[in-house]
């Protein structure tokens, strides 16, 4: 009996404790389908008219928003995974002069805070004339993703058994064909995490794009809500409704990838 | 000769394939990362507009900042949001107690898959949505304490200097990590299951058991979560930015905020004396990361 109050106790405890967690995401989608009227006067209930073209008028503004972001994200995505994993197969299995300095050089970057670079990358990209271009978000965002994943990518590459990659040399494939072939079917795991991990970041990253993309239709749906949200005061329902909408990809690339996501974190940290 | 020239030549040929393969990350991470650094150091020293306005100025910048009355508010604000984060921790640690203790393997699942949602939206939606809900007029805690009949205690909340502070946490609310829940979970996990036979046998109540057993072997990830809880507080500014931008006043700026609006927020923008606050906020940052290393290796 003391037992069953004991395991009732917990179970009550994280329930309201996910219930707290979910309500404001609650009150976000219940907004959503509400006119202002009824959100001022009727802020907790949920009686209809429900006001689905809500929905519709937040789509016409955010839609280009999400191609926007969909663009930088997955380009940052896919070049970063293609250098990283490039880079940890040469430091992880190549033989060159020069091999160790270089791989520090890289290394060394995960340790400085990148506090400092805010303004200096942005001059930079200033000067590379990339101030309102894709370009400006997705070269910076493979940049600084470079040092943890290319030392991520070189300890799986080095996890791998040598005689594995012995054997495709006896065949005579060349190196980048081992790689292709080999490597990457055998590092998808770390691939896919690096490459979630990477468009989420940029997904979510406001000060970069604040600072660099400020021409309107180029726009990433985080400074383009912020945005929306000041110039459109008082449109409540479709302001929610355009943060339900701006939510929906990622809920959809995490339930895609979520127990590699999770696995990977727990993984990392496990090892400490 | 023939046979051993090609050997030769292709074993040279196999010494440049690997410059090849680590030549593009090598220059992302030159020309994206160390650059910017590199030149934001140097700049420091500088009264720079990023353009025709570059003049040497030594320590000039690093005088003015310290003397100036809203670096040292906006490093007591810091302080502040650093150390209501260190306490907020709380709630996480409890919560992966908790939800470790729950037996039932699929009970355990479904709330881990619940704790973890939040991840899933957009920090700037979280942000955005709470902004609303401060509204003084419309908001949600405004028309809470209305429906209650507690008029007299609606407050302006983000517009009140002596409130904000802790709107801003309250932000967070219920302060579930859900990242942080994930490494203590992975703690748990890897404990030994005679710790617990031998505990409940010993019939420690749950709190004991808590602070004699779980809390003690979470060290390691608690440490791991302390570090980027501190290096978060001491250079992050995005919740400022996006929320109050440092207002009302400057009751919410902290030296992250700071340096960005001397870069970007007005107009005689100084990008140099911008980078000197950066390169103070870089050192202290720095210095966290390397005292986490001694941290971790004496872990091992």
């Amino acid at each position: 009996m003391m037992k069953n109050t004991a395991e009732f106790g917990k179970h009550l405890f994280l329930i309201v404790l996910g219930l707290l967690l979910l309500y404001p995401l609650i009150l976000m989608l219940q907004m959503s389908v509400k006119n202002t009227e009824q959100i001022v006067y009727d802020f907790f209930g949920l009686s209809g008219p429900f006001h689905l073209e809500n929905y519709a008028r937040a789509w016409e503004e955010v839609s280009p928003m999400i191609w926007n972001s969909v663009v930088m994200a997955g380009g940052s995505a896919m070049i970063s995974v293609f250098v990283s994993g490039l880079a940890g197969y040469g430091f992880g299995k190549l033989k060159f002069v020069g091999k160790e300095p270089l791989y520090w050089l890289i290394f060394a970057k995960m340790m400085l805070p990148g506090v400092l670079n805010l303004i200096p990358s942005f001059v930079l990209a200033w000067k590379l004339n990339l101030l309102n271009s894709y370009f400006a978000v997705i070269l910076f965002a493979v940049g600084g993703a470079q040092p943890f994943w290319v030392f991520v990518m070189r300890t799986f590459v080095q996890g791998q058994p040598k005689e594995l990659f012995e054997s495709a040399k006896v065949d005579g494939a060349g190196e980048f064909r081992t790689f292709l072939f080999l490597a990457v079917p055998l590092l998808r795991p770390v691939l896919t995490l690096s490459a979630l991990n990477v468009f989420i970041n940029v997904w979510n990253d406001y000060i970069w794009p604040l600072v660099t993309i400020q021409s309107f239709d180029k726009r990433p749906i985080t400074t383009g809500l912020a945005y929306l949200a000041t110039t459109h005061v008082g449109e409540y329902g479709p302001l929610m409704a355009g943060y339900v909408i701006a939510s929906v990809p990622l809920v959809i690339l995490f339930s895609l990838g979520m127990r590699q996501f999770v696995q990977g974190l727990t993984g990392g940290a496990v090892k400490l | 000769m023939s046979a051993l020239a090609a050997v030769t030549s292709k074993k040279k040929a196999a010494r440049f394939v690997g410059y090849a393969f680590v030549l593009p990350a090598v220059l992302f991470t030159a020309i994206f990362d160390y650059f910017p650094m590199l030149d934001g150091i140097w700049h420091s020293f500088y009264r720079w507009n990023g353009n025709n306005i570059e003049i040497f100025v030594g320590l000039g910048n690093f005088k003015e900042i310290l003397s100036d009355s809203v670096f040292w508010t906006s490093v007591r604000n810091m302080l502040f949001f650093l150390v209501c984060n260190i306490v907020l921790m709380l709630p996480t640690l409890v919560a992966s107690i908790v939800l470790f203790r729950i037996k039932h393997s699929r009970w355990q699942y479904a709330y881990r898959v619940l704790m973890c949602i939040p991840m899933f939206i957009p920090g700037i939606v979280i942000m955005l949505l709470w902004q609303f809900l401060y509204n003084p007029q419309y908001g949600f805690l405004n028309q809470l304490l209305a429906s209650w009949g507690l008029e007299n205690l609606q407050q302006l909340w983000l517009g009140d200097p002596a409130m904000v502070k802790w709107c801003l946490v309250f932000i967070g609310f219920p302060w579930i990590g859900s990242i942080a829940l994930l490494i203590y979970l992975a703690g748990l996990q890897n404990l030994d299951s005679s710790i617990w036979d031998a505990a409940a046998i010993d019939g420690a109540s749950p709190l004991q058991r808590a602070l004699s057993i779980e809390i003690p072997l979470l060290k390691g990830q608690f440490k791991l979560n302390l570090i980027s809880v501190l290096a978060g507080a001491v250079t992050g500014y995005n919740l400022q930015l996006v929320v109050t931008n440092g207002g009302p006043g400057f009751s919410t700026t902290v030296p992250g905020l700071y340096m960005y609006q001397h870069a970007f927020g007005s107009v005689n923008a100084d990008y140099g004396y911008a980078s000197a606050v950066g390169l103070l906020l870089f050192l202290i940052a720095l210095l966290i990361s390397l005292l986490s290393m001694k941290f971790i290796r004496s872990e091992e």
